[in-house]
């Protein structure tokens, strides 16, 4: 930091009415950002930390987690022996958070058409948004600070039934933030402005009784093939077939958008009907049908504070619904309400469900080892073996007062400044030239 | 633009000037006069009891914290505010470990004209017909009913400005409301409260207009039209001096023909209506600031403000509030610039007004929690600024943008008993408001249904 930029801190501290700054402030704040640059080291202790692992060993005190390169390798070793020691001194390290259903990285500014890549008039079942991921959008690095790093990115979709397939990524900026692409299928249901939500629910029963039908015909063709030793190859499924045969087989996960409770129940009988792996997203009436989700081992991803009758299909929303939906035993998700650029808000969503009556445990697991266990990722939780996407907190990660103190992708620390940094920098530098000088 | 019609009425008030200036004794027709208020408040105050909050950690709205406080609320009235209050007669609420705030206010909400369930027929905040609707009020849109309101109340809201939306450059008149339920606007409508004149910038007004071909289609266009109306309606407001001076002069002078648009333009030249202007960027309300001093109003609170950041002395210095998002930004290249710390930038400069506003359904219920993301957020980049300083964005500064800071936005004797009862720190996300008071009547209780009103559209949905 620059010495200009202390002085107009001060001079603001002064005109709040304050006492100004300190040198042990100053100090604090240096250290801090120096912080912020990336070190790499071969093995990082993270030491007397408080742990939340959502995994088995719940919450430990005064912990000590090994990371080596990009995994976690030991969790209370009886030795530590590292290249880089942190010691939290109290402070809690949790997994880092996973956003999910959302644009991260297909949008710089939502009302700039060209910077808009996650839909498509003609996307269709087999549209992969991956391949216009930007990892340099300004989006990325300001959501870190929100310690998030890693996201699930849900495609817009087009005119057709299906919308595309979502994929993950982490919030690194690297050009290698891609975990996996093509991860599950979605698609939008519900009421329409025009014409009726059951062709929708139709058009999908069909998509896959259709294809069941002509997979059926295929085997007993192949099998009469086999015993004619016609050694003439069977022909090749298309490429949407492939991907509507990967749900079939429970392969890949079916994302459905829907509220009413008519058709999250339509949804049950079809997951039933085809033994799909279907993942309910928004689902507003999931409260009105706890019981089925949960015994369908249905999970939910969902807003935790949508809780006005925005629309007819939505008339029950209310801020306790997560932790209703939770306790009936539905594995929950929680996802951003609108656009990508306040993705960072997650955890104030997670706060505002566990004033709601959630458990800050389950709230946590909501942000972390859920999304990863939907999503079949390698990470989510504080464990041995999972990937080191960790973040450690000044305290309660769900309070507004918290921050990121410092937090790991891959086991890579990461930066949370992000420009709206470099422009308050820019703002708060007193200078006799321009600010367009200060830089 | 309605320029000819007022043309028309100077000609003929003009003509007939000329005429009675030779007929000093020709007898007058009755005075013609406009009525400022046509839907008046019926508001009244809910069944109250005279009440007193012990031991409260309070922020009074102007700066100032009292921990182990007392607040006594008489007749609908803040009456003390002190240590050690003795009342007798009165309802004794023990606030141990609780803290008191002033009501929380909004100067901008759609509630009501952009209701829920967001359905087609319910969509009237904005009159999209042409750029300049100076002639609709917002409170003939309201709908009572939206249920909206009750999830504010829930939060602490118990006023709130309700403007038309942004997409002509003069969209309408706002209308300030008391948040208590009612069949009708006017039995929520702040009694006294100034009307607003929603004004907008930037690319909302040029993208409307400009995708039909009509001015405006750039911001030079948005400047010309905002000009052309200021210019119409100074000669509007000197053709009604004129006639209200020649009619107090004993001359039967002919009034100018009614103009609704012009009303309400000439009601914020005769500072009787406050500007409140949707407009994100620096470069733009400092072209604002000097659009009013050329035609002789105040600009009054700019409303978003992304980049006030950029320019907040220019801001004090002209007297303009600005009420901003901590945190939303990027859904248009004007919200592109933004910093946590906007707030409170603009609010470290002295003489200055800085408000956090919601412009949302989902976030007037906490607008607690946004004021307090930018305090943190802002301490941790050097400053110091303390849930006293804070609250203030959300209380007095917001009813100083709405000319009601006479009457509520405070914690002080003689105030508006508007106060909300809070489990904790207001500035925690695990924080609730327990009890919502609205001239010291309770209008929302968390633990008590009884006090927990619901929309008539939700009344027997299954």
């Amino acid at each position: 930091m620059k010495f200009k930029q202390l002085t107009q801190l001060t001079k603001l501290a002064q005109l709040t009415k304050v006492a100004p700054f300190n040198k042990v402030t100053l100090t604090i704040i240096l250290s801090l950002t120096c912080l912020t640059h990336a070190v790499q080291a071969k093995t990082i202790a993270i030491t007397n930390a408080t742990v939340y692992t959502v995994a088995s060993q719940g919450i430990l005190s005064q912990a000590t987690v090994i990371i080596e390169n990009d995994i976690i390798t030991a969790i209370n070793p009886e030795q530590v022996n590292a290249d880089e020691t942190i010691d939290a001194n109290g402070r809690i390290l949790t997994p880092g958070l996973i956003g999910s259903m959302n644009a991260l990285g297909l949008v710089e500014v939502a009302a700039v058409a060209k910077t808009l890549d996650g839909g498509d008039k003609k996307a269709d079942i087999t549209f992969d948004a991956s391949l216009a991921f930007n990892p340099k959008s300004t989006l990325i690095a300001y959501s870190r600070k929100g310690g998030i790093t890693s996201n699930i990115i849900a495609p817009s979709g087009g005119e057709d039934l299906f919308a595309g397939q979502t994929f993950a990524a982490n919030l690194s900026g690297d050009f290698s933030s891609i975990i996996a692409k093509q991860n599950a299928v979605l698609v939008y249901l519900g009421a329409k402005s025009k014409g009726s939500r059951a062709q929708r629910l139709q058009a999908l029963d069909h998509s896959f009784a259709d294809l069941q039908k002509k997979l059926d015909k295929k085997a007993s063709k192949e099998a009469k093939q086999a015993a004619d030793k016609d050694d003439q190859p069977a022909k090749e499924l298309k490429r949407d077939e492939k991907v509507i045969k990967a749900l079939l087989s429970g392969e890949k996960p079916l994302l459905a958008y829907a509220d009413r409770a008519t058709d999250l129940l339509a949804l049950l009988a079809l997951k039933q009907k085809y033994s799909l792996d279907l993942v309910l997203v928004s689902a507003s009436d999931a409260v009105l049908i706890a019981d089925e989700i949960a015994a369908a081992d249905v999970p939910v991803i969902m807003s935790a504070i949508d809780n006005l009758p925005s629309s007819f299909d939505s008339l029950h929303g209310d801020l306790s619904n997560m932790s209703v939906l939770v306790n009936a035993g539905v594995k929950v998700i929680l996802a951003p309400k609108g656009d990508s650029h306040n993705l960072n808000q997650l955890r104030f969503d997670a706060g505002i469900a566990v004033a709601n009556g959630l458990a800050k445990t389950e709230a946590l697991a909501a942000l972390t080892a859920n999304v990863a266990d939907v999503f079949k990722f390698n990470s989510g939780r504080i464990a041995v073996g999972k990937n080191a996407d960790l973040v450690l907190w000044s305290a309660d990660p769900f309070e507004l007062s918290t921050k990121v103190d410092v937090m790991w992708i891959s086991g890579k620390q990461v930066s949370t400044q992000s420009r709206q940094d470099a422009l308050r920098n820019r703002y708060m530098t007193q200078s006799d030239m321009p600010k367009a000088y200060s830089k | 633009m309605q320029t000819i019609p007022v043309k028309l009425g100077l000609i003929v008030a003009a003509m007939s000037l000329s005429l009675t200036a030779c007929l000093p004794f020709e007898k007058q027709d009755a005075k013609v006069s406009i009525n400022k208020n046509p839907f008046p408040s019926t508001y009244k105050t809910l069944p109250q009891q005279n009440t007193l909050f012990t031991n409260a950690t309070v922020l009074t709205g102007t700066g100032q914290r009292l921990d182990n406080a007392d607040v006594l609320m008489v007749d609908g009235k803040i009456t003390q505010v002190d240590v050690g209050i003795v009342a007798e007669d009165v309802l004794t609420i023990n606030a141990q470990g609780k803290w008191l705030t002033p009501g929380i206010i909004d100067v901008h909400s759609h509630l009501g004209v952009y209701p829920s369930p967001s359905v087609e027929s319910h969509a009237d905040g904005n009159e999209m017909t042409a750029p300049n609707t100076a002639e609709v009020w917002a409170e003939h849109s309201v709908w009572p009913q939206d249920p909206g309101f009750q999830a504010a109340r829930a939060g602490g809201i118990t006023s709130l400005q309700i403007l038309p939306g942004s997409a002509n450059l003069f969209g309408g008149r706002g209308v300030t409301l008391r948040n208590v339920p009612s069949e009708t606007m006017q039995g929520m409508k702040f009694t006294d409260a100034p009307y607003g004149l929603k004004m907008a910038c930037g690319e909302n007004p040029k993208r409307i207009y400009g995708s039909r071909k009509q001015q405006p289609s750039t911001r030079m266009g948005n400047v010309a039209g905002y000009r052309a109306a200021w210019a119409a309606a100074t000669e509007y407001k000197r053709a009604w001096d004129k006639y209200n001076s020649d009619y107090a002069a004993g001359k039967n002078s002919q009034p100018p023909t009614r103009d609704l648009e012009l009303d309400t333009l000439m009601g914020v030249l005769d500072s009787e209506i406050l500007v409140h202007n949707h407009c994100y960027k620096a470069e733009e309300m400092a072209v604002m600031i000097d659009l009013g001093k050329e035609f002789n109003y105040n600009s009054g609170t700019f409303h978003h403000g992304i980049e006030a950041y950029k320019i907040a002395d220019k801001l004090a210095k002209n007297a303009n509030c600005v009420a901003m998002w901590p945190d939303w930004w990027g859904f248009k290249m004007e919200a592109y610039d933004m910093v946590e710390e906007n707030v409170a930038i603009v609010d470290a400069v002295k003489n200055s007004c800085a408000i956090v506003h919601s412009d949302s359904d989902i976030t007037i219920q906490r607008l607690n929690q946004e004021a307090a993301k930018v305090m943190y957020r802002a301490n941790e980049n050097g400053f110091a600024l303390k849930p006293e300083d804070a609250i203030k964005w959300i209380t007095f500064n917001a009813a100083k943008s709405l000319g009601i800071n006479d009457k509520t936005g405070s914690l002080a004797a003689g105030k508006n008993a508007d106060v909300v009862l809070w489990n904790g720190n207001p500035f925690s996300v695990y924080a609730q408001a327990e009890q919502v008071f609205i001239d010291g009547a309770k209008v929302y209780d968390r633990h008590d249904e009884r006090y927990q009103a619901k929309s008539d559209f939700l009344l027997g949905q299954e």
